[in-house]
């Protein structure tokens, strides 16, 4: 009776397994046919078509990679130019400043020194000018000495009414000189 | 048999695709037409497009189908997460997209279902038919299953679902549900596409007979939602594909983490995971 009664079931289960399968409208032939024939259409895309597809993803991914690169490359290579120029200015404003901070100096040097010739220059020309004026007050005077002797001379030869030469004048000059002191 | 290009009164709606013909032992379906129509396409688009850019001829078209690929090529990448699996992958992950999409979309031409050979419809949207859903979400499974056999052993994936419920009963009862869901996943897989593509048919065509001479201005907002389903359809189906096969794939916590209870045999887990 059990046995009966289980394989009533399991025929019924069975029957209506079958008939949901056909209310769907599954059928074992179609799903093999279906199966195979995607397969088939995978591996005939697998074969000539998706490596064709990944090599042109692959060659397009490998280009901007290399840009990519390159763009790095090119960045550091710019950096490290722009840091050499800075470099060079840096360097060029450092030689700059020490070629002006020369010229300051040369030039105050070349003042100091012109300053120091003009000076002694002024003092020697002071110095000869006096030098010139002592003489020409020196030879003024000796001018004046031997004028007013020659005029003495003169004067006395017409009061006294005789040549005087250079014996009787200095007798004359011992005269009034014992004369005065006397 | 005769061909008619007279739309219908009425919506035909039948969950069955109508066989049209047999060439020996096989059935040739309304819903296998057109899918081959659109794996004809599907095949042309993708081949032309290989073509375009291995010649340096890419236009528009090409590149925006490139851009499809290689965003797809990156999730899988990105899912997998070993780049080496992910390339043997990718023909299968995106076949289906590209498959279900282009297949989606010619099902929502006003031919689909207008013309008739006989008393069926000539054309049948591929995803509107449980033997093309079924075939395609069993191979996404067993594609997922050879993956763990492959990296984990037979033994290792078995491992999985088999624990010895005296040694860890918690993890014993938690393969048994993964075993159970492996199969619910199939017909979840399945199911969900079938629903989404066979409904907004039915959608389409009761809209369509509802409102009569409005229809040219009801049917355009439902078309727009239909295409947008039958593209996310189509994505989902890949996305949980690739998910299915990564979760089948030893990752750090088989490697490094929960320690087997005593007497366990270890999962074996191959070196390159």
């Amino acid at each position: 009776m059990y046995h009966f009664v289980t394989a009533a079931v399991t025929h019924e289960n069975a029957e209506h397994s079958v008939g949901l399968f056909q209310a769907l409208g599954l059928n074992g032939t179609l799903l093999i046919e279906n199966t195979l024939a995607f397969l088939v259409f995978v591996a005939v895309l697998a074969k000539f078509v998706y490596p064709a597809l990944m090599k042109a993803v692959d060659a397009r991914r490998e280009a901007i990679e290399t840009g990519l690169r390159e763009a790095k490359e090119s960045h550091k290579a710019a950096e490290k130019a722009q840091s050499q120029v800075a470099e060079v200015l840096e360097a060029a404003r450092k030689d700059a400043d020490d070629i002006i901070a020369r010229s300051h100096q040369e030039a105050t040097l070349m003042v100091a020194e012109a300053e120091e010739k003009a000076k002694s220059r002024a003092e020697q020309i002071v110095a000869d000018a006096r030098q010139q004026l002592d003489n020409d007050v020196r030879k003024a005077r000796e001018a004046l000495k031997r004028d007013t002797v020659e005029l003495v001379a003169l004067a006395t030869e017409r009061v006294i009414g005789e040549k005087l030469d250079d014996k009787k004048d200095a007798a004359l000059v011992k005269k009034a000189l014992a004369g005065e002191k006397a | 048999m005769s061909l008619s290009i007279v739309a219908e009164s009425a919506p035909h709606i039948s969950i069955a695709p109508e066989t049209l013909f047999h060439i020996g032992p096989l059935l040739i379906t309304n819903s296998q037409l057109l899918g081959l129509l659109g794996g004809v396409l599907a095949f042309t688009v993708l081949w032309s497009t290989a073509r375009a850019f291995k010649n340096g001829t890419a236009g528009r078209f090409a590149h925006l189908i490139m851009w499809a690929f290689e965003s797809l090529y990156d999730t899988t990448v990105e899912v997998i997460g070993d780049t080496k699996i992910a390339k043997k992958v990718v023909p299968l992950a995106i076949t289906l997209v590209f498959f279900f999409v282009i297949n989606n979309w010619l099902g929502l031409l006003p031919i689909v279902g207008s013309i008739t050979y006989g008393e069926a419809p000539l054309l049948r949207g591929a995803a509107a038919d449980l033997n093309v859903t079924v075939a395609l979400a069993v191979i996404s499974i067993v594609t997922a299953q050879l993956w763990a056999m492959k990296r984990r052993g037979i033994f290792g994936n078995l491992g999985r679902y088999f624990v010895n419920p005296f040694k860890d009963p918690l993890h014993a009862f938690e393969g048994i549900l993964e075993f159970v869901a492996e199969f619910t996943r199939t017909a979840a897989l399945a199911l969900r596409i079938f629903g989404n593509v066979f409904g907004g048919e039915v959608l389409l065509g009761v809209i369509g007979f509802l409102t009569g001479y409005a229809s040219v201005v009801a049917l355009p907002i439902f078309y727009s939602l239909e295409l947008f389903v039958g593209a996310v359809q189509g994505y989902v189906f890949f996305m949980l594909t690739i998910a299915f096969i990564s979760l089948g794939l030893p990752g750090e916590e088989d490697a490094h983490g929960h320690e087997p209870a005593k007497g366990d045999k270890p999962e074996s887990v191959p070196e390159e995971a």
